[in-house]
C-alpha cells in the first residue's frame, strides 16, 4: 500500500509541451480520478505514472521512492486499459497468470494469487474461456483480475468502461467502487465522463490542457468550483453561463444585471470589489433556477424544446439577447413548446466569473 | 512509446546486417562498378569507359528498343485485360466463381522455368500445338523463334499469360474493397450499370490500377528469364534480346563488370523514370 | 422495356460467353504441360493434335533424371524454400516489430532506405552480389550462397510492420507493466497475433524461393548443386533432351504449388495484395 505524490511532473513531445508541471499528492488508499475533456492530457500522466511514457521534467514518487528511471513493472502498479488488452490468443486463465510466469513467480503462489482474484470478481467460470467468447462487462472483470493478480500498491484504470453500455458501466462503476472499499488500494483513475468522476472519486484532479484546474472532493468541486471551466465540467447537464455587467460593488457584495434584460438585477455576495461597467459570467447550474416569485429576481426565457424525463424535464430556452440555457423543471410536464417560461434566480446558488474565467467570490 | 535504442536495435540488428551486405552496399557498389574498368587487372577507375560505350553500343539500342516495345504493347494489354479478369469475376452473377479463379490465378504460381519450357514446346515450329493448332484451320505455320515479330509476340503472350492474373487479384481485391452502398445510392439515382463502372469504379480504381502499371514496367524493364529461355537466349539474332538479358551476357558470359553494372543502373534509371512519369500523367488534378 | 429477369438472363450468358473461353485459354498450357508429361515423345511429335493424358509419366521421369540428377536438384530446391522462409519470415518479424513498436535513433533513417530502394529491380545489385558472394566470400555452389543473399528481401519488413502497428499499442503495454521482458513480448504476445501475416508471408517467400531463377542460375551452376528450376533450365534448348523429361519437370516444379495455392488461396492472395489495398 502506497500513496503517490507527482511533483512538477512535465511531458513534452518535441518542442510541444503536453503536461505543464502537475504537482499532486495522493494518499494512502485514496481513489483519485484524473477528469478532463479528451486531449486534456490525464492519460498521459496516468501512463507516466505506469512507466509507460518518460518524464521530461519533475519527479514522480510512489510509497515515498522515485520511480523515474523504474521499470513499469518494478513501480508496484497495475493497470487496466482502455480497450482492456487481453492477450485474444489466451484462455481467461492464462491471462490472469501470464505476467507471474514470465517473471517466474512459484507456480503455487501464482494459482493462489488467479484464484483470489477470480473469486473476487466471481469470474471463476470463466476461466477456459477465451477473450472472443466473452461479453463486455466480462472483459473489462477479467483485466480488473489481471491487475488484482499483481497485488499492486496503487491501481492505475484508464477509461475502463468507456467501452461498455449506458447499463453496464453503472453496473461496473459500483463494482469498481466496490473493490476499492474492500481491498483499499490506492486507485487512479482516468475518466472523460463527470458522473463517474464524481460517483467514484474520493478525490477529483480536473485537468485541461495538460493543466491541473483544481483538486478536491467531488462535492467541493460541485459547490464551489474554482474557475469557470471546472464549473462547467462538473454536473450535468452543464451549467448556463450569462453575460452580465456590475451595477455596483461595495463589502458587502456585487450587484449585476443581464446583458439579455438589464431589468433583471442580481446581488450577490461576492466580497472582491470590481468596477462598474465590468463585463462578468454568471453561472447558473440547470437544477438550481427556482419557481418565479421564489428567488431572488425572476428571468422569462422563451422555451425552444422541453424534454420531457419523467421524473424531471429539461427545458432548452433562449433569452430575449439569444444566449441558450438548459433549465431543469422537477414535475413540470406542462411546459410546451413555444411557451413562455418564468424562472427564479438564487443569489445562493449562482456563481460569478471574471472575463479570464477566474471565480470571483 | 519510450525510446529504447538498445532493445530496437537488438531486434533489427540481424535484418539490418544482411540488408546492408546484400542490398544496400550492392546498390552502391554497382554505381561505382559502373565507373571502373573491370576488364583489366586490377581495376582501374576510368569514369567513361563504360558509359561511353554504352550510349554508343549497337546492342545497347536493339535491347532497349526491344524491351520498350514490350512494355509498351504488354503493360497495356496485360492491365486491360486483368481489369476484365477482376471485373468480371466480381459479378454476382457468376457461377463456378472458383473455377474460373484457378484458371485465372494458377499462372501466379508457376515458376518461370516451368512455363518457359511449356510456352517454348507449345510453340514449336515444328511440332508445337499451336502450329498444329494454326494450319488445322487452313492458315500457315509460324515460325515463333525465327521470325524476330513473332518471337516478341511470343515473348508478350508468355508474359501476358503468366502476370495478368497476378494483377486481376490485385485489382480484384481494389474492386472489393470499394463500399456496396456507393452502387447502391447510384442505383437509386437511376445511374446505369455502365456508367456506374466508367463513373464510380474506374476512378476508384484508379490507384490500384496504377500500382500494378508501375509494378508490370519494374518486372518489365528486368525482363530476362523468357527470353532467356523461350526465345532462346534473346534468338533469333537480338530479335528478343532485352535489357535485362544484355545485362546476364555482358556480365556472366563476358564477366565485364563494370559495363554490366552501367547496364544495370540504366535499367533501374528506365524503371523509376517510367513509374514516375506513369504517376505523373495520371495525377489528380489540382 | 424488358423485364428484369430476363435482362439478368442475357447479362448471365454474356458474362459466361466471355469467360469460359478465357479461362479455357488461360488453363491451356497447364493442361498442355500435364498431358505431354504423360506422353512418350513420339507422342509429343506425332502430327496429331493429342490432348488427352497418356500413362507415360514414369518413363518420362527416369528420362528426365538420366538427362540431369533431378531429385537431387528437387531435394535442394525444398530444402532451401523451406530454410529461406523460417529464416526470413523471422528475421523480418523481428525487424518490422522493432520499426513498428519503438522509438529508438536513426528509425526514420532506416525505415527511408527500406522504403527508398524496395522497388529497385534486382538487376541493380546481382553483379555486385555475385562478386561478393562467389569471388570474395567463395561461397559459389554453397546451400549458404542459396539461401541467404536473397534474405535482404524488405518485403517482409513492411509487411511485418504494418501487421504489428495494427495491434493495439494497450496489448503490450500490459504485458510490460506486469513486467514481461520485450523478446517475451515480442514472442508470446506479439508473434502469436501477427500468425495469419506470417502464414501470408511464408506463403510468398516460399514461392519466392522455390520459383527463383536467376540467382540460383548465377551463383549455383555446378551439377549437385542446383535448384530444380536451374537443372531443368539447362535441359530447355539442348537437342538430344526428352522433351516428355522436361515436361515432367515442369510439372513436379508446378504441382506441389499449384496444391498449395489451392488449400491456402486466402493467405496467397492476402500476401500478393497486400502492398496494393490500403
Amino acid at each position: 500500500m502506497a500513496g503517490l505524490s507527482l511533483k512538477n511532473v512535465t511531458k513534452r513531445y518535441g518542442m510541444l509541451e503536453v503536461i505543464h508541471g502537475a504537482n499532486l499528492e495522493i494518499a494512502d488508499g485514496e481513489f483519485v480520478v484524473f477528469v478532463g475533456p479528451s486531449g486534456c492530457g490525464k492519460s498521459t500522466l496516468l501512463r507516466m505514472i505506469a512507466g509507460l511514457e518518460d518524464i521530461v521534467e519533475g519527479e514522480i514518487r510512489i510509497g515515498g521512492k522515485v520511480v523515474n528511471d523504474a521499470e513499469p513493472s518494478d513501480r508496484g502498479i497495475a493497470m487496466v486499459f482502455q480497450s482492456y488488452a487481453l492477450y485474444p490468443h489466451m484462455t481467461v486463465g492464462e491471462n490472469l497468470s501470464f505476467g507471474l510466469r514470465m517473471n517466474g513467480n512459484p507456480r503455487v503462489d501464482t494459482e493462489r494469487r488467479v484464484r483470489r482474484a477470480a473469486e473476487i470478481l466471481q469470474i471463476n467460470e470463466l476461466m477456459q474461456r477465451r477473450p472472443k467468447q466473452l461479453s463486455g462487462g466480462q472483459r473489462q472483470r477479467v483485466a480488473i483480475g489481471r491487475a488484482i493478480v499483481r497485488e499492486p500498491q496503487v491501481f492505475l484504470f484508464d477509461e475502463p468502461l468507456s467501452n461498455l453500455d449506458a447499463e453496464l458501466r453503472v453496473q461496473m462503476r459500483v463494482e469498481i467502487s466496490r473493490l476499492h472499499k474492500q481491498l483499499g488500494t490506492t486507485m487512479v483513475y482516468v475518466t472523460h465522463d463527470q458522473t463517474e468522476a464524481m460517483t467514484l472519486a474520493d478525490k477529483i484532479v480536473v485537468l485541461r490542457a495538460g493543466k491541473i484546474e483544481q483538486v478536491g472532493a467531488p462535492l467541493d468541486l460541485y459547490d464551489d468550483p474554482a474557475n469557470r471551466f471546472v464549473a462547467g465540467f462538473v454536473g450535468s447537464p452543464k451549467m448556463n453561463f450569462l453575460e452580465t455587467k456590475v451595477t455596483s460593488s461595495d463589502a458587502t457584495g456585487v450587484s449585476v444585471s443581464l446583458d439579455c434584460e438589464p431589468a433583471v438585477r442580481l446581488s450577490l455576495p461576492v466580497k472582491t470589489p470590481i468596477a462598474e461597467g465590468t463585463a462578468v459570467t454568471l453561472g447558473v447550474r440547470p437544477e438550481h433556477f427556482l419557481t418565479a416569485g421564489s428567488g431572488d429576481a425572476d428571468l422569462t426565457v422563451h422555451v425552444d424544446v422541453a424534454e420531457h424525463l419523467g421524473n424531471t424535464s429539461y427545458v432548452h430556452a433562449s433569452t430575449a439577447g439569444g444566449e441558450q440555457l438548459i433549465i431543469e423543471r422537477p414535475e413540470s410536464r406542462t411546459v410546451a413548446n413555444r411557451d413562455q417560461l418564468t424562472v427564479a434566480l438564487s443569489a445562493r446558488r449562482t456563481f460569478l466569473f471574471d472575463s479570464q474565467g477566474n471565480r470571483l467570490r | 512509446m519510450p525510446s529504447r535504442n538498445r532493445v530496437a536495435y537488438a531486434f533489427l540488428a540481424p535484418y539490418l546486417l544482411i540488408f546492408a551486405t546484400f542490398w544496400v552496399w550492392p546498390i552502391i557498389s554497382s554505381f561505382l562498378l559502373s565507373f571502373q574498368n573491370t576488364r583489366v587487372n586490377p581495376w582501374r577507375f576510368q569514369p567513361s569507359l563504360n558509359w561511353g560505350r554504352l550510349v554508343a553500343d549497337p546492342a545497347f539500342y536493339n535491347a532497349l528498343y526491344n524491351t520498350l516495345i514490350i512494355l509498351v504493347i504488354q503493360v497495356p494489354v496485360m492491365i486491360a485485360l486483368a481489369t476484365v479478369m477482376a471485373v468480371l469475376l466480381n459479378s454476382p452473377l457468376l457461377k463456378a466463381r472458383p473455377l474460373y479463379r484457378f484458371a485465372f490465378f494458377a499462372p501466379v504460381v508457376v515458376g518461370e522455368v516451368a512455363y518457359a519450357a511449356v510456352f517454348r514446346l507449345m510453340f514449336s515450329a515444328d511440332f508445337g500445338i499451336i502450329n498444329k493448332l494454326i494450319t488445322s484451320i487452313g492458315f500457315a505455320p509460324v515460325s515463333w523463334f525465327d521470325n524476330a515479330t513473332a518471337a516478341m509476340i511470343l515473348i508478350i503472350i508468355a508474359v501476358t499469360w503468366r502476370w495478368a492474373g497476378y494483377n486481376a487479384i490485385i485489382i480484384l481485391a481494389g474492386l472489393q474493397s470499394i463500399p456496396g452502398d456507393v452502387y447502391e445510392a447510384a442505383t437509386l439515382d437511376r445511374v446505369s450499370k455502365r456508367q456506374q463502372f466508367l463513373h464510380i469504379t474506374l476512378p476508384l480504381l484508379k490507384p490500384i490500377i496504377l500500382f500494378c502499371a508501375v509494378l508490370s514496367v519494374i518486372g518489365t524493364m528486368q525482363l530476362f528469364t523468357e527470353p532467356f529461355l523461350i526465345t532462346n537466349r534473346g534468338g533469333p539474332g537480338g530479335g528478343t534480346e532485352t535489357l535485362g538479358l544484355l545485362l546476364y551476357r555482358q556480365g556472366f558470359t563476358s564477366l565485364n563488370f563494370g559495363y554490366a553494372s552501367a547496364i544495370a543502373y540504366t535499367i533501374a534509371a528506365l524503371a523509376i523514370a517510367i513509374s514516375l512519369l506513369n504517376l505523373w500523367v495520371a495525377r489528380e488534378p489540382k | 422495356m424488358r423485364s428484369k429477369s430476363k435482362t439478368l438472363l442475357w447479362q448471365k450468358i454474356t458474362l459466361h460467353a466471355v469467360l469460359t473461353p478465357l479461362a479455357i485459354i488461360w488453363l491451356f498450357p497447364l493442361w498442355v504441360m500435364f498431358v505431354f508429361s504423360t506422353m512418350p515423345d513420339y507422342g509429343i511429335f506425332s502430327p496429331d493434335i493429342v490432348l488427352i493424358p497418356s500413362t507415360n509419366f514414369i518413363e518420362n521421369f527416369k528420362n528426365l533424371q538420366a538427362d540431369t540428377d533431378f531429385l537431387r536438384a528437387m531435394f535442394i530446391s525444398i530444402a532451401v524454400a523451406v530454410i529461406y522462409t523460417i529464416l526470413s519470415v523471422f528475421l523480418t518479424s523481428m525487424a518490422g516489430w522493432a520499426l513498428a513498436r519503438y522509438r529508438f535513433a536513426g528509425k526514420p533513417f532506416v525505415i527511408a532506405i527500406i522504403l527508398g530502394t524496395i522497388t529497385l529491380p534486382f538487376a541493380v545489385v546481382v553483379i555486385p552480389q555475385f562478386i561478393m558472394v562467389a569471388r570474395e566470400f567463395k561461397l559459389a555452389n554453397t546451400w549458404i550462397a542459396l539461401i541467404v543473399p536473397p534474405l535482404f528481401n524488405s518485403l517482409g519488413v513492411l509487411f511485418m510492420r504494418q501487421s504489428f502497428s495494427m495491434m493495439p499499442g494497450e496489448l503490450f503495454d500490459a504485458a510490460r507493466v506486469e513486467g514481461v521482458k520485450e523478446w517475451q513480448i515480442f514472442l508470446r504476445v506479439a508473434l502469436p497475433l501477427a500468425r495469419p501475416t506470417m502464414a501470408a508471408l511464408a506463403i510468398i517467400l516460399f514461392l519466392a524461393s522455390w520459383n527463383n531463377y536467376l540467382w540460383p542460375l548465377l551463383i549455383n551452376s555446378r551439377p549437385g548443386m542446383m535448384t530444380a528450376p536451374v537443372a531443368l533450365g539447362t535441359l530447355i534448348g539442348l537437342t538430344k533432351v526428352s522433351w516428355g523429361g522436361i515436361m515432367a519437370g515442369a510439372v513436379l516444379l508446378t504441382a506441389p504449388i499449384l496444391v498449395i495455392f489451392v488449400l491456402l488461396q486466402r493467405h496467397f492472395i492476402a500476401g500478393i495484395t497486400a502492398g496494393a489495398v490500403k
